[in-house]
């Protein structure tokens, strides 16, 4: 009997090729963007799951304001590295602890014997118990005595073979170069480790023991901050675990607080507390510390692929009831040879498991093909075959298959099921109406989605031409970041270099910005600022617009002492006219410094166009402030600069020869910004364009279905002198009707959720209506289209063919 | 075998009621040969229907191998559909996805015949109606008549012991529809199957050995046939 009935329904679906064709390429449209998301997010579950070890490593959060991009308090990654030594001693639990200095910079440099320089990236210093900490498997050396003695490194295998083409590297030494005029630490490397499977939170190709890690700065006052692990022995209560953390570290803050005649008061008050936690290694990922999570993030396309896989399966829910009049025939026969309702359901549900199974396969095809691109665009690294998780992987496609046989199957298995055999076999089904409620709202359900897929695309496009357009606050052409700090024979250097406009540094750039907050006080007034150190020319090397005053110059002795611009949002904060006024700033050693405000510039960005520009005051240090602001700004006067470069190159090899050259345009800084929200819209317009073909595909075949359903009241129309053009017009006026309503409900809904998405941004347009107006159009447009072509073929048919059956 | 004892239908509309049959009481007995007349629209396919337990009779009672089934649960009567009753309808009903063979062996997969004794059954009559050839076709590419014998043969696969027919020869030309009626005649006389058919042909209904006569539901006459 199931031999039979799967070759029965293969002859039903040979038979129907355009409809199986639709529904089985809409199901694998539908499904394929469902398994991308199942990939993308089993790929982001997987996160530090390489070794069952791991559940008893913990990543210690300490909650503070430095390197934070709005200068307020964050539970962060990176914690006071005296942080380790207070839970060592005080937090049983956890039975190792390690420092691991976060990534600084694009790399570091690797000089093996007198080959080129090489940068690597993620090149971490731990201390001495990174590997007992972390599960690494040793390929060579060993896990106790690698980190032992200062100055050793332990390669990932992958680096390993990278650098010297074998994993064989015991003993071998490299010259490690940090920065640019680093002497250079030579490196002896103690172990090579293998790579693992899965995305990992604490990414590194290399971890280097200099001894850097090893201690705690001597005075109170100082501090170093680096990432702190701990693993446990055995599962731990994380509540009571972090009950024990906090106890300590508000310990230690009043110690600490004590030997550096702070008040703990004065500091935590209004509700600011110290904090201190433990996270499960698992959850480092789930959990960044600024952005949004990727769960978070990831919450509207997960909407989305549901929601198209949900349009496939009403479009085939649709089809196969529309379709199920040509077996009605069968049914009523099956029934009278003596078939139980339940074996005709059955048989219905082999028939649509057919046909998911073949979309299955297709999807994964498709995935095939597209994988790459999507890696590619989407920035990951995913796969199908070669997933570590593939038998997991298996089940999900499984328990898919048969949550689609079952949704898109069901149904329609019911209501051939519920045929009257007497009214069947004498053969007035046809004209039923039965069903046709229901595959209407599925209609129309379909194109609330298009339709508002469509208003979304034109809003986010408007949206992405206004902040590419907008004005930044500088002029980011002919402008370059070297990525590495101010040195005035370096720059001195280079300034001489014809073309070169200006040579400067700045703390806040936009690809790279370090926020510090600075306090004033100005009519006795608090106000928090965000302080940017420049050197002298910085603010012209940036082409900022000046609103009022000066910019810093030489000619002015002042600009290295006490004067100081503040931004538009700055000067609006304090009040009006504010060139010339000065204000109050408690130095860290408790002298009142006054300053004068010299300049008021226009705001410029920094970061996203999600972020407002912080109220930012500009100050000039000696020579530019602090050498590691790791920007130094060249400004070119003509746009071909590329000769330019080599020469700047040139002058760079000569000083430091160790260390290989990076920049970065300021144009590129600009597309790195938008590239989230690209990616973002990328995605949104490939959904959208799935579910308008979907949709599509439903009303087309919906369309034929009706107009043959109709062939009888057609012919006897044209018989009483309809003419062609009257009766496509009657097919289609019962769709038009659908299709306005779908817009009618979509408007709404569009209107609601691209409102929230442009409350994302900072800086956004109004709501256009022009979108709105496309969406509608180009909808009723297309089914206007679709149901002409099929109502035509009935239209202009023979109404003697239609007519002699009855 | 069959009693019908007041059977009634109508359909009530707007309070009128709209009678198809009215007090039908009969009694048809194994191994008779029935055919239904009367003029369009007389009741005979709904009284069919109802002795197939197609339709249920809105009044009346009606026993079916003594045993009474007015309102059956479709359990039950599927148990009757697979061993006792076989269909044929005028315009064939074949399962055009199936073939020929796959036409005669449903029933008797529905039956759960186990598959040599399908297969003899199969060949045994595939090879009494002579469409041996014909095995492999689809319903579409024979005949009119052949897909009748088809039809014919597949009610016959389960072995019932009655067959009701609906106009089995209405869309057939004479010369075929003779040669059903041959085979009707000869099953009921050789096999002892009881035939109940609908026809308008009284050259049709002179094959069996009773006649029905009915107009607007009402059974007029009921006569033996001599032959």
């Amino acid at each position: 009997m199931f031999r039979l009935n799967l070759k029965i329904a293969w002859r039903n679906l040979w038979k129907n090729k355009i409809y199986a064709a639709i529904n089985i390429g809409g199901l694998a449209l539908g499904l394929t963007a469902f398994l991308l998301m199942l990939l993308y997010i089993n790929h982001e579950e997987s996160y530090d799951t390489w070794s069952s070890d791991l559940q008893n490593v913990y990543q210690i959060r300490e909650k503070h304001e430095f390197f934070t991009p709005d200068n307020k308090d964050h539970w962060q990654e990176i914690s006071n590295s005296r942080v380790a030594g207070i839970i060592k001693q005080n937090v049983p639990q956890f039975t190792a602890v390690t420092k691991v200095d976060s990534e600084w910079g694009n790399g570091f440099s690797v000089k093996i014997d007198h080959a080129d320089p090489i940068l690597i990236k993620a090149i971490k210093d731990a201390d001495t118990a990174f590997f007992n900490v972390f599960p690494y498997k040793f390929i060579q050396g060993d896990r106790e005595r690698a980190l032992k003695e200062p100055n050793t490194v332990v390669l990932k295998q992958s680096l390993a073979i990278k650098l010297y083409g074998t994993d064989h590297v015991l003993g071998k030494e490299f010259k490690l170069v940090r920065w640019r005029d680093d002497k250079g630490t030579p490196m002896k490397i103690t172990g090579v480790v293998a790579d693992v499977n899965t995305p990992e939170s604490v990414t590194f190709n290399a971890i280097s023991h200099t001894g850097d890690q090893d201690h705690d700065p001597d005075q109170p006052g100082s501090s170093h901050y680096n990432q702190v692990y701990a693993k446990s022995a055995s599962k731990v209560d994380t509540l009571a675990a972090n009950n024990s953390l906090q106890k300590v570290y508000i310990d230690y803050k009043k110690k600490s607080f004590a030997e550096q005649n702070i008040n703990f008061k004065d500091i935590y008050k209004d509700g600011k507390r110290p904090g201190l936690k433990a996270i499960a290694l698992k959850d480092v990922h789930a959990n960044p510390p600024f952005a949004i999570n990727w769960l978070t993030k990831l919450k509207p396309v997960i909407g989305i692929s549901i929601f198209l896989l949900l349009v496939s399966i009403i479009n085939f829910v649709n089809l196969a009831t529309a379709q199920s009049v040509q077996r009605a025939k069968e049914v009523g026969v099956r029934k009278v040879l003596g078939s139980y309702k339940k074996q005709l359901v059955s048989q219905f549900l082999i028939e649509s498991a057919l046909q998911s199974i073949i979309s299955l396969f297709l999807s994964i095809i498709l995935i095939e093909v597209l994988l790459p691109a999507f890696n590619h665009h989407f920035n990951v690294e995913l796969s199908f075959w070669y997933n570590d998780h593939l038998l997991m992987l298996m089940i999900q496609l499984v328990a898919l298959f048969a949550f689609v046989t079952l949704l898109a199957g069901f149904y329609p298995a019911w209501v051939l099921s519920n045929y009257n055999p007497v009214a069947v076999l004498k053969g007035n089904y046809g004209n039923s109406l039965k069903g046709m409620a229901l595959r209407n709202v599925l209609v129309v359900f379909q194109f609330i989605i298009s339709v508002t897929f469509i208003i979304a695309i034109g809003v986010m496009q408007l949206q992405t031409k206004y902040i590419s357009n907008k004005d930044l606050g500088f002029e980011r052409d002919r402008l370059i970041n070297l990525q590495t700090g101010y040195e005035q024979n370096f720059a001195d250097k280079i300034r001489r270099i014809p073309g070169v406009q200006y040579v400067s540094t700045t703390t806040q750039v936009m690809g790279n910005a370090f926020n510090n907050k600075s306090e004033i006080i100005y009519k006795g007034q608090t106000f928090n600022l965000n302080g940017v150190s420049v050197s002298m020319d910085a603010l012209q090397t940036l082409g900022v617009k000046l609103v009022s005053g000066r910019l810093f110059a030489k000619e002015y002795k002042q600009d290295t002492i006490n004067a100081v611009i503040l931004n538009e949002a700055a000067a609006n904060l304090l009040g009006k006219n504010m060139v010339g006024k000065t204000y109050n700033k408690v130095n860290y050693d408790n002298k009142i410094i006054s300053f004068q405000i010299v300049g008021v510039i226009k705001d410029y960005h920094n970061e996203g166009f999600d972020k407002t520009v912080l109220p930012t005051v500009y100050k000039v240090t000696k020579l530019g402030g602090t050498s590691n602001t790791n920007n130094l700004l060249v400004r070119f006067e003509t746009k071909n600069y590329k000769g330019i470069i080599n020469n700047i190159q040139n002058e760079w090899r000569k000083l430091y020869p160790d260390f290989p050259l990076h920049y970065q345009s300021m144009d590129e800084a600009f597309s790195n910004v938008l590239e989230e929200n690209n990616r973002f819209m990328n995605m949104i317009i490939l959904f959208s364009a799935v579910s308008v073909s979907l949709s599509l595909l439903g009303l087309f075949a919906l369309s034929t279905f009706i107009a043959k359903r109709r062939t009888k009241e057609i012919a006897v129309r044209k018989i009483l002198g309809a003419s062609n053009v009257q009766i496509v017009n009657l097919l289609n006026k019962s769709f038009l009707i659908l299709v306005i309503i779908a817009n009618l409900i979509s408007w709404p809904i569009a209107y609601i959720l691209i409102k929230r998405w442009l409350q994302g941004f900072a800086y956004r347009i109004e709501m256009p209506i022009f979108p709105f107006l496309l969406a509608t159009a180009v909808s009723i447009i297309i089914a206007v289209l679709t149901v002409t072509i099929q109502a035509r073929k009935a239209a202009i048919g023979d109404p003697v063919n239609a007519l002699k059956y009855e | 075998m069959i009693q019908l004892t007041n059977i009634e239908k109508y359909y009530a509309n707007k309070g009128i009621k709209n009678y198809v049959l009215r007090l039908v009481t009969t009694t048809i007995k194994q191994g008779e040969f029935v055919s239904i007349m009367g003029p369009s629209g007389a009741g005979k396919s709904t009284l069919l229907n109802i002795i197939g337990m197609l339709e249920e009779p809105t009044y009346g009672t009606y026993e079916f191998l003594g045993e009474n089934v007015t309102s059956l649960n479709e359990r039950k009567r599927i148990e009757l559909y697979r061993n006792h009753i076989g269909f044929v309808f005028q315009a064939y009903h074949l399962i055009d996805e199936m073939t020929v063979y796959e036409n005669i062996e449903a029933p008797l997969l529905y039956k759960k015949v186990g598959s040599s004794e399908r297969a003899s059954r199969i060949a045994d009559l595939l090879d009494r109606f002579n469409i041996v050839a014909k095995k492999d076709l689809f319903p579409n590419q024979l005949s009119g008549g052949q897909q009748q014998l088809v039809g014919i043969a597949r009610a016959l696969a389960a072995q019932p012991s009655i067959i009701l027919a609906d106009e089995p020869t209405g869309n057939l030309q004479s010369a075929q529809a003779e040669e059903i009626m041959e085979l009707f005649k000869k099953l009921n006389q050789e096999d002892g199957i009881t035939i109940i058919q609908v026809t308008h042909s009284e050259k049709n209904a002179q094959y069996g050995n009773r006649i029905l006569h009915i107009a607007d539901g009402v059974v007029k006459e009921d006569l033996a046939v001599l032959s």
